[in-house]
């Protein structure tokens, strides 16, 4: 997978380090363990193959973290993003969409919170019909309800 | 070698150019449509993709200057409090519609007549009810006879589903004792026409892989090419010439390589939509028309009207399952659609209730709006309100003011170096009052249906979906631009059939009345073809 090769030439191994713990801050895993973390979803895969315009900014923002991020603690590397955010609100907006966009992709991700894997077509989605007798209140209203004559 | 001359010559191939060509292919005259996007391939379109969220922010943006493809055109709104929103394409803004698709209200036409506001137009709901009709065919509409809100209508198709946001609003509705029905909507509940029904895939205004949304590349233009419509793409129009007679002799284009071309026509129809038209009106001038083709009465391109809109949204502890199912057709309400002065504004809106966004639509939302942060509280926040949310859309009825206009860009210029249009627009005194009565009763109505938690919004800034009254018809030459049926009052073998000839808004979604007006025009053509011109 060369895209993949270069996309991880492109990231040192100080800034892959930074990269998995701001993942990790922006989505821990949940308390319940039942939601992964966005480092354990595949960043690199979703940069390399749907964001490489987004590399430089990345690597701009990695530049701009303490190069002793991730042995913060994460209450302490939640302080330093809420100061990031606060001073940088389109790079970190930005960041935080893509972050959103790799995190609510992937499959496991979307099996637990009930949306169709990969691809919604063809698969489409079930959804009840509905109760139409719920208009008969309208109905027998109609009187008060009809259009206004031209 | 003969001059290439054709019968007919429309421009723009979306909404009203399909089916203005679908109508006039039954005169068997040489028809030619020129539209400066490409045909659509549904296969490319996101719901094919898992990113399909991401990419309704990119190339399947609804905003064009957002989306900058070459086949689109750049649009100065930095003077404007809405941001204009299109599609070009075979097929237009049809492309990325919601497709709610309700017809406007007898009293629609009578403002004047009705309210002592704007004007009347000079035809009424019932001479279009036949094209509605028609319309409603062809497109393939879903939906529920027996509104009381309407004249009797039959919907060709049974009505999409209520689904969970609907059942849930409309018992809220209820509650208050108000007027709900069902949306009309040009999706296909069940296979119609040689197309299969929809999946309630969810991104509708990204395009329709299933090709259930009627959209008019799927719709009226196959059949209208089969019976020998001529459809160009890749060809934008600069401008449209005059004879020394007076009348449009044809059209300057660019084609898909930017070489210049003229095609000669005996009849130009326009179909560009209310900001397009105008702009190559404007575009077209000559020592007849300094002011622009067709401009006599100084109001090519004024009296530009979009919809205010505003948005509640409801938040409710059940799972709506609201991701699921057409975003934009579900139930809608009348309420509120006609002027009651004790409200302290003129005219009315219509309430078109919306389902929910996907995952990643709700967690940006949820940050931008402060309900679903980042970090260790995200998935707490995220499950409380992804699929539990239903949305109320008001949609009102914007007035026409002459000083909300289109005009050409000094500086701007598309790829050919067409003048890009400048939209000049300032939300009324009266379209605040309206929406902030909106939002208040939309507020009301999750109430009653039991939400606990709202958030309203409005009037939202890209909310520039219906782009009208740019080149209003009317009888009196020096207060319109098009006659009673579209047929410019200065040019006698040019016509509009676009949503520029509305001399209202209304507060309903105007695809189907503009369709149904291209209709009109093109029978009321067909009945006069002997004597078109007099």
């Amino acid at each position: 997978m060369p895209n993949l090769v270069s996309t991880d030439y492109l990231l040192s191994e100080q800034q892959q380090l930074l990269l998995v713990a701001l993942l990790d801050t922006l989505i821990p895993a949940s308390k319940d363990g039942t939601m992964p973390s966005a480092a354990d979803v595949d960043f690199k895969y979703y940069l390399s193959m749907q964001a490489a315009d987004f590399v430089a900014d990345l690597t701009s923002i990695l530049g701009q973290l303490d190069p002793a991020f991730p042995d913060l603690s994460l209450s302490e590397r939640c302080d330093q993003l809420t100061e990031f955010s606060a001073s940088e609100p389109q790079a970190f907006q930005n960041l935080l969409s893509r972050v959103y966009d790799c995190y609510y992709q992937d499959d496991r991700v979307r099996s637990k919170i009930g949306v169709v894997n990969g691809a919604v077509f063809p698969q489409g989605n079930q959804i009840i019909p509905g109760d139409l007798a719920l208009l008969d209140p309208v109905i027998e209203n109609a009187s008060r309800h009809s259009y206004r004559k031209a | 070698m003969a001059e290439d001359v054709v019968d007919v010559l429309i421009v723009g191939a979306g909404a009203s150019g399909a089916a203005v060509a679908w109508s006039l292919v039954d005169t068997r005259m040489r028809i030619v449509c020129l539209e400066q996007g490409d045909w659509m391939n549904p296969a490319e379109y996101p719901s094919n993709a898992a990113n399909w969220e991401s990419q309704s922010f990119g190339p399947y943006n609804i905003d064009p200057n957002v989306r900058g493809l070459d086949t689109d055109y750049p649009i100065n709104d930095s003077d404007s409090d809405v941001t204009v929103v299109n599609f070009n394409g075979v097929g237009g803004s049809t492309i990325l519609y919601a497709a709610h698709f309700p017809r406007l209200h007898p009293s629609d036409f009578k403002v004047k007549s009705l309210d002592g506001v704007a004007d009347d137009w000079p035809i009424d709901y019932d001479t279009l009810e036949p094209y509605f009709a028609q319309n409603d065919r062809v497109m393939g509409v879903s939906g529920l006879s027996g509104d009381p809100m309407y004249p009797p209508k039959q919907p060709p198709l049974p009505p999409l589903p209520l689904g969970l946001v609907g059942e849930t609003v409309a018992r809220g509705f209820n509650a208050l004792g108000w007027h709900w029905w069902p949306s009309d909507s040009a999706i296909i509940s069940q296979p119609y026409e040689g197309r299969d029904k929809c999946l309630n895939l969810g991104p509708c205004m990204s395009g329709c892989a299933q090709g259930a949304k009627s959209s008019t590349d799927i719709t009226y233009w196959p059949e209208a090419i089969r019976r020998g419509v001529e459809l160009r793409t890749r060809c934008r129009v600069r401008e449209i010439t005059l004879n020394d007679d007076g009348f449009a002799d044809g059209v300057f284009y660019y084609n898909a390589d930017g070489e210049e071309c003229f095609q000669r026509a005996e009849v130009v129809v326009m179909a560009c939509n209310g900001v397009g038209t105008p702009r190559i009106l404007l575009n077209s001038t000559s020592n007849r028309f300094p002011n622009g083709l067709a401009n006599s009465s100084g109001l090519v391109g004024k009296n530009l009207m979009f919809h205010p809109v505003g948005t509640v949204q409801g938040l409710f502890e059940e799972r709506l399952d609201s991701h699921k199912g057409p975003q934009g057709c579900c139930i809608l309400s009348k309420e509120f659609y006609e002027t009651d002065l004790e409200r302290g504004f003129v005219r009315g809106y219509h309430m078109q209730i919306n389902r929910g966004a996907g995952p990643l639509n709700t967690a940006m939302t949820g940050y931008i709006n402060g309900t679903i942060p980042w970090g260790p509280d995200h998935h707490d926040a995220f499950r409380q309100r992804f699929d539990h949310v239903a949305s109320i859309g008001i949609v009102g009825e914007d007035l026409p003011e002459e000083h909300n206009t289109v005009t050409l860009d000094p500086a701007l210029t598309d790829s050919d170096g067409i003048p890009a249009p400048k939209i000049t627009y300032r939300y009324s005194e009266n379209s605040r009052k309206l929406i902030v009565h909106g939002l208040a009763r939309a507020e009301e109505a999750m109430r009653a249906a039991g939400a606990v938690d709202i958030i309203s919004d409005g009037p939202k800034p890209v909310a520039g979906y219906h782009l009208l009254g740019t080149a209003r018809m009317g009888d009196d030459p020096e207060a319109s631009v098009v006659n009673h049926w579209g047929r410019s009052h200065d040019v006698r073998n040019l016509f509009i059939v676009d949503g520029s000839i509305f001399v209202t808004a209304s507060a309903v979604n105007p695809t189907s009345t503009i369709q149904a007006l291209a209709l009109y025009i093109a029978d009321t053509m067909k009945i006069n073809l002997a004597n078109l011109f007099d």
